[in-house]
């Protein structure tokens, strides 16, 4: 059994597939989208220029307002500087790109931009903003006229003055999300070692299986060492993955490391015996087994919020049951339940469901695998 | 050593073995010689217990061969037809892990092995990877993962497959040193050469039957042809070819592509006859064979096809 324990962890950890995707892919992913989605969030922070065109000469009390509005923004953050000039000017400077857009500032406010991205998109909300909030401003102009610029100002800090936070008093960083979501992934994945155990086990799959059921070795030992190995290998890779996002990345994991756990075990046994499972059933060709498992592992891991995270925001209100069998969005949510919510409720239903499905497969794929005569090899 | 009775398998409507019988005595090298497609491998992996069946019983060392009757399987050693190892291990890797499904105590396992690195010729490359190995070296590392253990049996099945002559002949060697030591072997092949070279007797198989079980001698002896004359003559006409019919102990004539093929019963002055018409008649004539009956016209004269169609 040792030896047979010995061998198949060599030629797990020397097979390059087997270590490139469910090993080191999910590390490669998690440092490019730490770091696209870091520079997404300084992107965000570039100062937008923006010139401001006064319709009427004079100048209402409604342009006067949303002219210190836009000075007070400017004043507080670096996301947008504004220069007040001619239209001529502006139009002129819009088109060498100098500009990101033009205010004009008339009764009611209206934007110009010369094209579509995110300092437009920034600019097109800043004006929304300021209309959603004019009746307010309005309100204070008309009761107590020397307010007007306290109101404003209040106005414009409301996002530095709230901190969006759980019931529980946890942050929420939207970001985060797609790591949880990752990690479900990352745990699916391990299907590629479980591909790569079932080839070794099925006399009708490869010379090599057959070579090792005409051997003397207990059938259940072999099948016990080689689930063993792939488990502990893909486990320990999710807890070094895990360890990698929390103390290297330092991303906002709030819960403990350990609490995460868990999940990353059933997912880890999930992934690896869907592997097993996927490969042993059917008589489809290598390249088709190996189709499916990814096409499965990665419609779950959409579904989980991997592209999009309100996709399973979506999901969750419109098709609930679809992500309560899902293991990615399970993996996904057990997560947030841990780092967002304060829910142990939640969190042990979706740990119980995750242990079922793995009952469930590992049965499944055992009974499958176990069989030491063939149809046809 | 190994009995196989009445054994029957089929794959849907098509019947792999049809009544098959096998009857392999200890220190054999048995051949089951056959063309591709007449259930050799087929017969192998239902004695390895790796293929249902639908009839028949399959006996080796005196038991009934099923899938968890270990005590059997070892003392049985493998070479598949297609090289069975792990890409990731190496040479010396390879072989220890078959080994170590038959053979627990470590000491002695790596005695076994050394041993087979040494017998199939690997010395040099123990810590080489498959990959690297040329056709014939594979051959033989697939080899030596079958019979580190010194099993009892060794089943091999077409292990020359797409090898070199060189190492053609190192196996073929090593196959019959591992008889010598004890082992009885059965030995697949459509080579019909290498098995009257190594097997001390023979099963012909066609449409999963054995049509012909016997020493070479015994099974050249089944059939009529004696010697097969082959001249290369240009212009033969239907009288020439009468004539040559009439000639004692010709029973089959044929003239094609300015050959002359004659098959006779019995070995004696055949070719005397047959130039000495040719002379008189004064008909020209080129090269001339004469070839002694092969396994292939065994094969030829039982089914009326070639061992190799």
């Amino acid at each position: 059994m040792w030896n047979l324990i010995k061998y198949s962890f060599l030629t797990k950890i020397r097979n390059r597939s087997i270590v490139f995707w469910p090993l080191i892919f999910p590390f490669i992913l998690t440092t490019v989208m730490y770091f696209s989605i870091g520079q997404m969030e300084e992107s965000d922070f570039e100062t937008v220029n923006v010139a401001v065109v006064a319709e009427n000469a004079g100048g209402s009390e409604a342009e006067e307002a949303f002219l210190t509005w836009l000075e007070m923004m400017e004043e507080s953050s670096d996301m947008i500087h504004i220069e007040q000039m001619e239209e001529d000017e502006a139009l002129d400077r819009l088109e060498k790109g100098q500009i990101d857009g033009i205010f004009y500032n008339g009764e009611t406010p209206a934007l110009t931009v010369g094209r579509n991205g995110l300092p437009e998109s920034i600019l097109q909300i800043v004006l929304e903003n300021y209309i959603e909030g004019r009746k307010t401003l309005e309100d204070v102009a008309a009761v107590s006229p020397e307010k007007l610029k306290d109101a404003v100002f209040a106005m414009e800090d409301y996002t530095d003055s709230v901190e969006q936070v759980t019931l529980g008093g946890k942050t929420t960083n939207g970001n985060v999300q797609f790591f949880y979501a990752l990690l479900g992934m990352a745990c699916l994945y391990g299907c590629f070692i479980g591909y790569g155990s079932a080839m070794e086990l099925q006399a009708y799959l490869t010379p090599l299986a057959a070579r090792r059921c005409a051997g003397p070795s207990n059938r259940l030992h072999v099948i016990l060492s080689e689930t063993l190995v792939s488990f502990v290998l893909h486990f320990v890779n999710m807890m070094i993955l895990l360890a990698y996002m929390k103390y290297v990345l330092r991303l906002e994991f709030s819960g403990s490391y350990a609490e995460m756990l868990p999940a990353l075990f059933l997912g880890s046994m999930i992934g690896v015996t869907m592997g097993m499972f996927i490969t042993s059933i059917g008589k489809m060709g290598e390249g088709m087994k190996v189709g499916v498992m990814v096409g499965v592992s990665m419609a779950m891991s959409f579904c989980a919020g991997l592209m999009n995270a309100d996709i399973k925001n979506i999901i969750d209100r419109s098709a609930p049951l679809l992500n309560r069998i899902n293991p990615a969005a399970l993996i996904s949510d057990a997560l947030y339940c841990i780092n967002v919510y304060d829910a142990p409720a939640r969190y042990a239903q979706d740990i119980l469901i995750l242990g079922v499905m793995c009952v469930l497969l590992t049965g499944g794929t055992y009974l499958i695998i176990r069989r030491e005569r063939y149809g046809s090899i | 050593m190994v009995k196989i009775e009445n054994l029957v398998k089929r794959y849907g409507g098509v019947v792999a073995l049809d009544h098959f019988n096998l009857d392999v005595k200890e220190g054999e090298i048995f051949g089951l010689l056959g063309p591709n497609g007449s259930g050799k491998t087929t017969a192998i992996n239902c004695m390895l217990a790796l293929l249902k069946y639908d009839r028949g019983s399959i006996r080796i060392m005196g038991q009934e061969m099923t899938p968890d009757n270990y005590d059997v399987k070892r003392q049985i050693g493998i070479v598949m037809q297609d090289v069975a190892v792990f890409e990731e291990l190496n040479v010396y890797e390879n072989i220890d892990y078959f080994c170590s499904l038959y053979i627990k105590d470590k000491s002695r396992r790596k005695e076994l092995v050394e041993e087979a690195i040494r017998f199939v010729g690997l010395e040099d490359y123990r810590k080489t990877y498959p990959q690297k190995l040329s056709g014939g070296l594979l051959r033989r590392l697939n080899i030596a993962c079958g019979i580190a253990h010194k099993p009892r049996l060794i089943i091999l099945d077409e292990p020359t497959v797409a090898v070199d002559p060189q190492s053609r002949n190192k196996i073929l060697e090593g196959i019959c040193e591992l008889n010598r030591q004890g082992s009885t072997i059965i030995y697949t092949s459509h080579y019909m050469e290498e098995v009257e070279q190594i097997c001390t007797r023979i099963a012909i198989m066609d449409h999963g039957r054995s049509i012909a079980v016997g020493t070479k001698e015994e099974l050249k002896s089944m059939i009529k042809t004696g010697e097969t004359v082959t001249i290369e003559a240009v212009i033969l006409g239907a009288d020439d070819l009468a004539d040559i019919r009439s000639l004692p102990h010709a029973f089959d004539v044929k003239y094609e592509d300015q050959r002359l093929v004659v098959r006779c019963t019995g070995a004696k002055h055949n070719l005397i006859h047959i130039l000495s018409c040719l002379q008189e008649k004064d008909i020209p004539f080129g090269r001339v064979f004469s070839e002694l009956p092969t396994l292939n016209d065994v094969f030829l004269e039982i089914t009326g096809k070639q061992l190799r169609d």
